[in-house]
């Protein structure tokens, strides 16, 4: 499913401008990180991508329909989101439950229903959970259960707000393989994040925002390319791409895999 | 707007530097007097000559005027109106109006604007207090005078905590919506979606209150040690004198109530 | 001689079956900075919690051992006479605000007034705390206006204004963005550097190895390793048991595997150590 936002402007009611212009397709299946500092505009714009904001001037379209024509509860069948606290949304008394809660309200069939959450709680590896009370789970574990929660919805597009904030090294590398098999099931997963080294090691897009306003936007190599302009949002490049450069490197590197190959060619040629 | 929890407005004024404790009091003699003072015309009077006054002596009459008729008028209004219709039948019963079947006597308008003068000097007193004193002054003063700590930080904790719940309100609306939930249809839906709405900030609150518990002991609050205050509050002679002064109002107020002449 | 001594501690808290924590012996010399890495539920907090003393004072449960700091033991202490020696910090900035203040200034003066200390020094050690943590332009801003970083900062600044002897700090900046934890951070360097005690929970390993004198790795309530941040964060096991490390050490690892590492040098864990490694195998 296509999202198009065309010249989308957002002003919050206290004054503050928030969204200064911002044009960007994403393509159905495109996974996508949105870096830069805090009032950059993240949050604000991708509230717009499922209707909890609308915009002040300009527009966002998810596939045919007009965010501004539809009802939050109605583009959830489309847009899923995950908020970054799950403390803010468990309420039920298992992890089943929680996890149906999206489905039954967008009205799928009750077998449908089962077999989405059963999917759902095994990518999150919460299948032996599932008659657990969430808030008898450690944070990290709630976490999961807020991701299965809108993984079971099974929208076309899912965004992750903060996904790896306060976890543990496990728990990232949890949400790395959601993220990837997200990708191979076509879904379009767009992820707000200050964790740079995770941004480079699952997403192939990258955009940065600036004061309400794209300040780069292409693969990610690319972006993390621009260490000057990210600093100017408070962006560092992940810690390999900041090796390769100082090694001086000829391109720029994201995961040790490219490191290791940059790196080989770089010393045979120098030999 | 986050950085406005309390009606306080700082301003240089003797009304300002008048000890809180004194300022209550005198509060509860305005209250005081207009309920159970004598005279139909004493809870009027108490606004124009008292209150009124004050307010431009604390500086404070454009807030004062401005918060008054926003927060009172509409009540106070409604209040006459119902009670100068729906009041009972006694005393002077000519009828000044009549709506639909029902008379608004003499007595009903007299009746309702009593009430409604009165319920203005209470909450207009409030309002000038809030107005004029720092609620952190308040409590050091009260806590200084034996007030218990932890009562005085629960009545602080409370004026500011309002703001953030309603924040933390919205956040979990907006993350159940997301999962589909419908919370502005028919009445059914309403009431289901009461629980996915409460229940996070329930919890959410059990965490918080516990964390804050902590950070609060690792501050040393439970110290038996005496407490002192950062905030130097004023008590001069005059301030005794001028609560000594509203008592005794307070107390002829009942008194004339008790024994009347 | 340690300012920070425990013994074979062991905690259980209440209802439940397994400890938290189980034979920790640690000493901390005064004047040192110590990290603590584990995963979550190795126990990280449940340690701050044994050190600050709201184990055993504030949540129940099984103590045992003995845990001493400053030659006072905790079980023969009280928690309002304990903070004075030990001061906390943990995660969510927000729930650390007091709530009871208007302003920065007010909320750090908050504990001193709870030990009774006089207006005029009150006031001289507040500003002197503010000045130290770089935050004396929020003094009059409400505490609940801040950003995360900036409120982190008055929680920590409330807390060193107490001058505790030693500041245990749990995960301080796990909410924060880059920003934020750059600016706590930066207080917390100061800190040590002006000789306090520092006992520091953290993932982000990149200011752990940049800082730390020594590194505890903390794992299923035990101490599984503890050293220089050289010795502990390079260690082969720490990946296997599900311990976050280094990007640098880990990129090396491989390629010491694939012969591109130098043999007989240590992996890295800053980005220093691995331009130097990298760089002089070209030669």
């Amino acid at each position: 499913m296509r999202i198009v936002v065309n010249e989308l402007h957002h002003t919050y009611p206290a004054g503050v401008e928030a969204l200064r212009g911002i044009s960007l397709v994403i393509e159905a299946g495109e996974q996508v990180a949105m870096v830069g500092q805090n009032g950059a505009g993240k949050t604000t714009l991708v509230k717009h991508f499922n209707g909890l904001l609308q915009p002040t001037q300009g527009s966002v379209h998810i596939g045919d329909w007009d965010t501004r024509e539809h009802a939050v509860s109605q583009l959830a069948a489309r847009v899923g989101y995950v908020f970054q606290n799950p403390d803010e949304q468990l309420f039920t008394k298992n992890v089943h439950d929680e996890v149906a809660f999206g489905p039954r309200n967008l009205g799928y069939s009750p077998e449908r229903i089962e077999r989405l959450v059963e999917d759902a709680l095994a990518l999150t590896e919460l299948t032996d959970k599932k008659e657990t009370n969430p808030y008898d789970l450690s944070s990290t574990w709630r976490k999961m259960v807020a991701l299965a929660s809108i993984i079971s919805m099974d929208t076309p597009v899912v965004i992750f707000d903060e996904p790896t904030t306060g976890q543990d090294a496990a728990n990232i590398a949890r949400i790395a393989n959601v993220v990837r098999v997200l990708r191979e099931r076509g879904k379009t997963v767009i992820t707000i994040t200050h964790d740079i080294d995770f941004c480079a090691e699952n997403f192939e897009r990258i955009i940065a925002l600036a004061q309400g306003r794209v300040l780069l936007d292409g693969p990610a190599n690319d972006v993390l390319a621009e260490d000057e302009l990210l600093a100017t949002t408070y962006v560092d490049p992940p810690q390999l791409t900041r090796l390769g450069k100082r090694l001086g490197l000829p391109v720029t590197v994201r995961d040790e895999e490219q490191f290791l190959a940059a790196y080989r060619e770089f010393i045979g040629t120098e030999k | 707007m986050k950085d406005k929890l309390t009606f306080y407005i700082e301003r240089e004024s003797s009304l300002h530097r008048v000890n809180p404790l004194t300022k209550l009091v005198m509060v509860f003699a305005f209250i005081i007097l207009a309920f159970f003072g004598p005279g139909f015309w004493l809870p009027s009077l108490l606004v124009v000559l008292g209150i009124i006054p004050l307010s431009f002596l604390g500086r404070v009459q454009r807030e004062y005027f401005r918060t008054a008729g926003r927060l009172l008028l509409p009540v106070v209004g409604f209040l006459f109106l119902m009670q100068s219709v729906f009041h009972p039948d006694v005393g002077d019963s000519r009828v000044l109006l009549q709506v639909w079947v029902l008379n608004v006597t003499v007595e009903g308008v007299r009746f309702a604007y009593l009430t409604a003068s009165r319920i203005f000097v209470m909450v207009s007193a409030f309002i000038l207090f809030l107005l004029t004193t720092h609620p952190s002054e308040l409590m050091s003063d009260l806590t200084r005078r034996g007030l218990s700590g932890t009562f005085a930080y629960v009545i602080t904790a409370t004026l500011q905590i309002i703001p953030q719940m309603q924040a933390k309100a919205s956040t979990i609306i907006d993350a159940q919506r997301s999962r589909g939930l419908d919370t502005d249809g028919s009445f059914r839906k309403r009431v289901g979606a009461l629980l996915p709405l409460t229940g996070p900030l329930v919890f959410g609150s059990l965490v918080e209150v516990e964390e804050r518990a902590i950070a609060i002991e690792a501050r040393a609050f439970t110290s038996k040690l005496e407490k002192t205050s950062l905030r130097e509050i004023p008590d001069t002679k005059l301030d005794k004198a001028a609560r000594w002064f509203f008592l005794l109002l307070i107390v002829l107020a009942f008194g004339s109530k008790l024994w009347p002449s | 001689m340690a300012i920070v001594n425990l013994q074979d501690v062991t905690y259980k808290y209440p209802l439940t079956e397994e400890p938290a924590i189980r034979n920790i012996h640690l000493q901390v010399e005064e004047g040192e900075f110590v990290a603590i890495v584990g995963p979550n539920g190795a126990g990280k907090s449940t340690l701050c919690y044994t050190l600050s003393g709201f184990i055993p004072h504030f949540f129940k449960g099984e103590l045992n051992g003995t845990v001493e700091i400053a030659g006072v033991e905790t079980q023969k202490s009280s928690l309002d006479e304990w903070v004075l020696n030990v001061g906390l910090a943990f995660q969510n900035p927000f729930n650390q605000i007091s709530g009871s203040k208007f302003t920065v200034y007010e909320e750090i003066a908050f504990g001193l007034e709870n030990i009774g200390v006089p207006r005029g020094e009150m006031k001289a050690r507040v500003e002197a705390a503010m000045a130290m943590t770089a935050i004396s332009d929020l003094a009059d801003r409400s505490p609940y206006s801040l950003s995360g970083g900036q409120q982190q900062r008055v929680a920590l600044t409330s807390i060193l204004v107490m001058e505790p002897k030693v500041l245990v700090l749990d995960e301080p900046t796990s909410q924060m963005d880059p920003i934020g934890t750059r600016e706590v951070f930066q207080v917390i360097k100061e800190m040590s550097a002006r000789g306090m005690t520092v006992i520091l929970v953290e993932h982000k390993i990149e200011w752990i190895a940049e800082f730390a004198d020594r590194v505890i790795a903390l794992h299923n309530g035990e101490i599984l390793l503890e050293g220089t941040p050289g010795e502990v964060l390079t260690s082969p096991l720490l990946p296997e048991r599900g311990f976050g490390i280094s990007r640098y050490t880990s990129v090396a690892r491989t390629a010491s595997g694939q012969g591109l590492w130098p043999g007989d040098r240590r992996l890295p864990i800053t980005l220093q150590e691995a331009v130097d490694g990298f760089a002089r195998d070209r030669k």
